[in-house]
């Protein structure tokens, strides 16, 4: 199980971290499990009523941020993200 | 007399009388962050020259008699929320370098009056944890006693109030991240209701609970605060269109023939025994005030911290797939491919914490779990609302204690995630009905460690709990930690 959410998560652990992280789920689970006591049912009409969509933003075009800054927190190269050859 | 452990309107009228300057103020405080900050650990970024120049702008403003509330007053910024060209690094590795290139709302907001920004103060990384030992960079210490935690997540912005290093913080509460540090430090912590305050700018945890909220020394401050930063915000789709006001207009009224709610589950077993006595004694204060204390029941709380724990790690493991090494943050310096690249870096970036909310979050999401975990969650999220509603068509607050123990010790709980988790107990529910609520010391232990009472409002009712939690501070004797 911890291996197919590692990958769900893209995330990967040593040996010796699987067998803390493993341990520490299965407590984990264990208190998520109380859940299953209680009979109740998701009502999504119900929360639907909290959604708005009046309230959305008029669909007008207005400045972005410029292209420099958001390069600024990424290793980039003539205005691009740089990234490993995607392509074999 | 201290100057550092002054409230924000004794700071105005001192500033506004010209008894001192905002520059010589804040130097006051940069002196005590020299002189101790090495002990506490609550700040991770001191934006001395900053704050200065910050200073001598709003003095020019206090001279020529323009001053708001907050102009020329310092305040520090939990480590989570973005400063245009200040580090924000959320006490995680995988953001160690990144310099936002905008402003949050709330801090373009407190510009607005001219505030001062001391820096930027620690949490538990990407605020996941009650502790603020998950943090890469400071691990924070409890001013009153540096062997025990200050609380967490918003732990910097707690332990930097307590300890004088600054008038007031800003925080972010997801499950009790402002209520319970302010419990813990000894100060007053504010959770606006969902909504009140933009998100923007704000780095995201669980979308649908975080709030960013004051934490300062009384009601009163954080009322002030929030004046600030209340608001619709067209950046944010989640903020609210509520009408905001003066937070501070009720303070001083009679809470005679106020209603006064007590559910039985939050004074049961598994809450400490002071903590317990300590909270009712208040309760009885109100009471001869002439308030009406009303017992009642909210039999959902101990399916509470599943539900919370379920939502939010749902939440941030769908948030925090953003963090890949390449749009911005850590980068690692291993791996051929695309996928390697944003394993690794993700793996060598995320602390052990917020690796495991991720797993949980995956789990809970997962084809074939969704609906025995997150769609139960949001089930149980709408028995907690109701819950709430039933108990609130006979009262005006509830009064419940903030956490069911003290501030523990550096190494008690940390190295085991269900008691953590488990400690949460008294405040998560807040967060899933979206409620505002105020943590304030209602008195200390045996051992000397601040006891934090809560009072929750009803949705947007922040002006209520603010004038609830005045009426008790206004009589009580609040100490402040002795650091040297």
């Amino acid at each position: 199980m911890i291996s197919y959410l590692s990958k769900l998560s893209k995330l990967q652990f040593s040996d010796d971290e699987i067998k803390t992280v493993a341990d520490d789920m299965t407590h984990i689970m264990d208190i998520m499990d109380t859940i299953k006591e209680i009979d109740v049912t998701y009502d999504a009409l119900a929360d639907n009523k909290n959604v708005y969509l009046n309230d959305l933003r008029e669909d007008k075009s207005a400045p972005s941020m410029p292209t420099e800054l958001i390069l600024k927190n990424a290793t980039n190269s003539e205005n691009c993200f740089v990234v490993p050859k995607v392509i074999e | 007399m201290d100057i550092t452990q002054l409230k924000i309107h004794e700071l105005r009228k001192m500033l506004d009388e010209k008894e001192i300057s905002s520059v010589e103020l804040t130097n006051e405080y940069l002196k005590k962050i020299d002189c101790f900050d090495e002990k506490i650990q609550s700040f991770i970024t001191v934006t001395k020259e900053f704050a200065l120049e910050n200073a001598k702008n709003a003095q020019s403003l206090i001279d020529s008699k323009n001053a708001d509330p907050l102009c020329g007053i310092p305040i520090a910024i939990k480590d989570n929320i973005c400063t245009e060209n200040i580090k924000t690094t959320c006490s995680s590795k995988i953001l160690e370098n990144f310099i936002p290139t905008y402003n949050a709302t709330v801090i373009n907001k407190l510009k607005n009056e001219n505030f001062v920004l001391m820096g930027k103060v620690s949490l538990d990384e990407f605020a996941m944890g009650g502790s603020t030992q998950t943090s890469a960079f400071a691990k924070t210490k409890n001013p009153f006693d540096l062997s025990k935690v200050p609380g967490g997540s918003s732990g910097g912005s707690a332990a930097c109030v307590s300890a004088g290093f600054c008038a007031a913080s800003l925080g972010s509460d997801t499950g009790g991240s402002i209520r319970q540090p302010a419990a813990f430090c000894g100060v007053t912590g504010l959770k606006p209701t969902y909504g009140r305050v933009s998100r923007y700018g704000l780095v995201a945890f669980a979308s649908s609970l975080d709030q960013i909220g004051p934490i300062a020394r009384s009601a009163h401050d954080c009322g002030t605060i929030l004046n600030a930063i209340a608001g619709w915000d067209t950046m944010d789709g989640t903020s609210s269109k509520e009408n905001t006001m003066d937070f501070t207009s009720k303070i001083g009224q009679d809470i005679k023939s106020m209603k006064i709610a007590v559910p039985k589950e939050f004074f049961a077993e598994g809450i400490d025994e002071e903590i317990r006595n300590t909270v009712l004694k208040s309760v009885e204060f109100y009471k001869s005030l002439g308030a009406e204390i009303i017992e009642c029941s909210m039999p959902s709380l101990k399916y509470a911290i599943s539900a919370y724990y379920l939502i939010s790690s749902a939440e941030a493991s769908s948030n925090l797939s953003r963090f890949d090494g390449i749009k911005y943050g850590y980068r690692s310096t291993q791996g051929d491919n695309y996928n390697e690249l944003i394993i690794n870096s993700r793996s060598e970036g995320f602390g052990m914490e917020v690796k495991r909310r991720i797993l949980l979050g995956n789990y809970a999401l997962s084809s074939g779990y969704y609906d025995a975990y997150y769609g139960k969650a949001l089930a149980l999220k709408q028995k907690i609302i109701a819950e709430y509603n039933e108990i609130f068509k006979t009262c005006d607050v509830i009064i419940t204690p903030t956490t069911p123990s003290t501030a523990f010790g550096i190494d008690e709980n940390i190295s085991d995630p269900v008691k953590m988790y488990q400690a949460d107990i008294c405040t998560v529910t807040v967060n899933i009905a979206s409620l505002p609520a105020i943590s304030t010391t209602c008195g200390y232990d045996k051992n000397g460690m601040p006891i934090g009472m809560s009072i929750i409002g009803k949705k947007f009712d922040e002006a209520t709990i603010i004038q609830v939690a005045d009426a008790f501070e206004k009589q009580f004797n609040a100490i402040s930690p002795n650091l040297a």
